[in-house]
């Protein structure tokens, strides 16, 4: 019997799902087999994150099967997945830490130590030995979760998967790994991956990394997705990097998608100036400068420290070293507040926690940044308020029922032109995006394209973050990319210049 | 399965569920007891009411952000002492030291809370019992009876205008004063915004720890001023004249319609839900339930108007 025979371990089958506005997942079809490394790769927001969320059972599929061993099945729950055999090792490691490792191994599962309400702490600890052994740690089951390093700490949400093994008599398990390695060392990551192998008999592993040369190094096979779907499926040993890319990105860069045409070169007035900036545990003696009219995009994967500056720079996070210079003054931007009276505006990738309060109506959300310039003698002038949000409604085609609606009814396009109607309202002069199309799908993707060009050409000066390299130099003037908190490379990438993927991603990883 | 709180038509249930409750009970009431709809049986009611609701209305505020005052009566407690140990020496001077008390009480209060980033209701429990002491110790844990003198400084509480009751007439330029500072302006909206998306207003550049404190000093404040209007009405001072205030209060906001968990709410429907409390006291002594028995009412009526208020749907957790 060859392998490809043998019944699947775990199995997609054509799994459609949809949030309001996104076709999140289209017709997805994956298989796991017994004993095999299955490497996910695709772009932020090409489905990966839904697809482990489905095999966890956190999500339900709108459509198609979820089939174990060949045999349909539904997965109602986390615990519903964990008691069919199916266990996770996530990227926010989800041990509690004020408890032991024991405590945390057998969290949930304490009644098969349990007699007349009573727990056996001597069965069950020895019972974590066995399970730690399994992925060969030595470590005291009785100490605190919180006194390991997050090496160890990893190693015992793999041990604590391995504990279904019991739970399903026996059966195969599959192991979901959702970005393990993003806080590890890479002495740590060898030696996870080498247990991964190691178990290889005893379960099947799903692997899910931005790093591609990891997918690479572990996996049997893998699927590539991209937009919702998966468009490539190839053994591990025929694939390489610029390969697997190319798969992820798909097109080649579109530059009508982008808006290249109305690309209008910045100015020669410098709005911000950043020299020798630093952030302890962030990023250290950052340069750049930005200009009237200018994008400015900044690439690195997580860990870069692109994310803690865009931070810093939204006031959220102080920096202790090197200057910030804003319209020709030193600043230090101590507070949200500041940055907003400094004319920085900040779009955040949480949108609906910082980006908008859901629970207040379209025209209060349009007014919170800018409220005083609407008031007469301490009160809000609310005629004035309605025409002015109802200028906002049109100049940006927010599609909203009345100006009171509230913002939670909204799709995600237009939550996110809300937010950004804020800003405009407040006369910002400096825009810093954060992510701004995550969780969007492509019309409306389109649309904050069509805004950041307009008032770009308007003289308004934008630092950027994206989701995907692709944003990022179609939509920016200059690039930096950024790696382990420093500016590792700066380029020009304006219509004609853009760089490709690959020039930047040397400088990332 | 769709109740009239869960079900599409949820919150337009909810925004009228409370002033149909009040015409409900004031027609039941009326039924049984005629009388209860006389002109003179309303004023009594809405003096009875203005003390509560001026209490109510400062913290509906701080409800509205998310937090809690339960220094409420203690607050109104020290402030009848206050002027009690003070109107004959300082005569008006005693009101406005009292009130002073209360803005003072608050900012520690809100203070205590935004810059130590201890929970509202244990900074607020805490000064409870700060105050509650301190109004013992100064009046010497007795009762303090105004002088016959002292009393025509009492003149704008216990007074009539044009037959209307000083009191009510205090109760409404509050709720006027409230209302406006509530829905229009600045600090209203604010409250509002941090109550229900604090992360999204501290981004916007609302200066979040300082709308919190002006919060608290106005809650702490009116509960003052409640103490003063107290200690008018009943001729004495007192470390335990609002002892049984604090419970109906906090009723009083949320069986009007303000989310316990802040966000959503409005000074209107706390003169609701105040008259609402009034109308079931009043009917319950018609009834001749024992007035020390009423706060088994009230505390039943509080977790009902919590559980109705807020749509679970929306706060999978609630601590």
């Amino acid at each position: 019997m060859t392998i490809a025979a043998a019944p699947y371990a775990l199995s997609l089958v054509n799994v459609n799902k949809r949030f309001p506005g996104v076709h999140a997942l289209k017709d997805v079809t994956i298989h796991i087999r017994p004993g095999e490394v299955v490497g996910l790769v695709g772009e932020n927001g090409a489905g990966k994150s839904t697809v482990m969320k489905i095999l966890s059972g956190v999500y339900q599929p709108d459509s198609g099967e979820i089939e174990i061993g060949g045999k349909a099945v539904s997965l109602a729950s986390a615990y519903d997945a964990n008691t069919k055999g199916i266990g996770m090792v996530f990227q926010e490691q989800s041990l509690l830490l004020n408890l032991t490792v024991g405590e945390n191994i057998y969290l949930g599962n304490e009644a098969q130590f349990t007699r007349f309400g009573i727990v056996n702490w001597r069965d069950l600890y020895a019972a974590a030995k066995r399970q730690l052994a399994k992925v060969h740690v030595d470590i005291d089951p009785r100490s605190l979760a919180e006194d390991l390093d997050f090496a160890t700490r990893q190693m015992v949400e793999l041990a604590k998967a391995l504990t279904l093994e019991d739970q399903v008599g026996g059966g195969h398990l599959v192991i979901l790994l959702d970005e393990p390695t993003s806080v590890l060392e890479r002495a740590e990551i060898d030696i996870l991956f080498a247990r991964v192998r190691a178990l290889k008999a005893r379960a099947s592993f799903v692997f899910v990394s931005h790093r591609l040369d990891e997918v690479l190094e572990l996996s049997d096979r893998i699927y590539v997705m991209k937009d919702g779907a998966v468009v490539a499926d190839l053994p591990a040993a025929e694939a390489n990097i610029p390969a697997l890319h190319q798969l992820m990105v798909g097109r080649s860069l579109q530059a009508e998608y982008y808006r290249e045409p109305l690309q209008r070169p910045y100015r020669d007035e410098v709005v911000l100036e950043a020299k020798g900036l630093s952030l302890a545990g962030g990023f250290t003696g950052v340069d750049f400068m930005l200009h009237r009219g200018e994008i400015l995009g900044i690439a690195g994967v997580v860990g870069s420290g692109r994310e803690e500056l865009t931070r810093t720079l939204a006031g959220f996070a102080p920096h202790d070293g090197g200057q910030l210079i804003v319209g020709g003054r030193e600043v230090h931007i101590t507070d949200p507040a500041v940055a907003v009276d400094l004319g920085l505006a900040y779009v955040p990738r949480e949108r609906r926690l910082e980006g908008l309060v859901l629970f207040l109506s379209v025209a209060a959300n349009v007014t919170l940044a800018d409220l005083q310039r609407l008031t007469s003698y301490g009160l809000i002038k609310v005629a004035e308020e309605k025409r002015l949000v109802k200028t906002w409604i049109e100049r940006l085609n927010i599609k909203t029922p009345s100006v009171n609606t509230l913002c939670l009814n909204l799709s995600g396009g237009n939550q996110q032109k809300v937010v950004l109607a804020k800003w405009l309202n407040t006369k910002a002069q400096i825009l810093i995006l954060d992510h701004p199309t995550r969780g969007l799908d492509v019309g409306a993707k389109e649309e904050v394209y069509e805004i950041v060009r307009a008032i770009t050409a308007e003289g308004i000066a934008i630092i950027v973050t994206s989701d995907t390299l692709e944003e990022t130099i179609g939509l920016s003037h200059t690039v930096l990319v950024m790696r382990d908190g420093e500016v590792r490379f700066s380029t020009d990438a304006q219509p004609g210049h853009k760089p490709r993927q690959v020039d930047l991603i040397q400088h990332m990883v | 399965m769709a109740t009239p709180f869960t079900g599409p038509n949820a919150d337009r249930t909810r925004r009228w569920l409370p002033l149909a409750t009040l015409v409900i009970l004031m027609v039941v009431v009326g039924v049984m007891q005629p009388t209860f709809l006389y002109p003179a049986t309303l004023l009594q009611l809405a003096s009875d009411t203005a003390v509560l609701f001026i209490l109510a209305a400062g913290v509906t505020f701080v409800i509205m952000l998310g937090g809690i005052d339960l220094s409420l009566q203690s607050m109104a407690s020290l402030a009848s002492v206050v002027v009690a140990l003070t109107v004959a020496q300082l005569g008006y001077g005693s009101f406005v030291l009292a009130i002073g008390i209360g803005a003072v009480a608050g900012l520690l209060s809100g203070l205590a809370h935004v810059k130590l980033k201890v929970p509202s209701f244990i900074t607020t429990l805490a000064i409870s019992g700060v105050l509650f002491s301190t109004a013992l110790v100064i009046s010497g844990e007795r009762s303090i009876t105004l002088g016959e003198a002292d009393r025509n400084y009492q003149a704008w509480i216990t007074g009539s205008f044009f037959g209307i009751p000083g009191v009510i007439i205090i109760g409404f330029v509050v709720f006027v004063l409230a209302s406006v500072l509530q829905s229009r302006t600045p600090f209203g909206r604010y409250i509002a915004a941090i109550g229900a998306g604090e992360p999204a207003a501290y981004a916007s550049g609302v200066r979040v720890s300082r709308y919190k404190v002006y919060a608290f000093i106005l809650s702490s404040t009116l509960a003052a001023l409640a103490g003063v209007v107290l200690a008018g009405r009943l001729a004495s001072g007192s470390p335990t004249l609002a002892a049984e205030m604090l419970l109906p209060s906090i009723a009083a906001v949320v069986v009007g319609g303000t989310a316990i968990t802040g966000g959503v709410g409005s000074i209107w429907q706390t003169l609701v839900g105040s008259l609402i409390i009034s109308v079931v006291r009043i009917g319950m002594t018609f009834l001749g339930v024992n007035i020390f028995a009423q706060n088994i009412v009230f505390g039943t009526v509080l977790i009902v108007a919590v559980a109705i208020t807020i749509d679970r749907s929306k706060i999978p957790i609630v601590k």
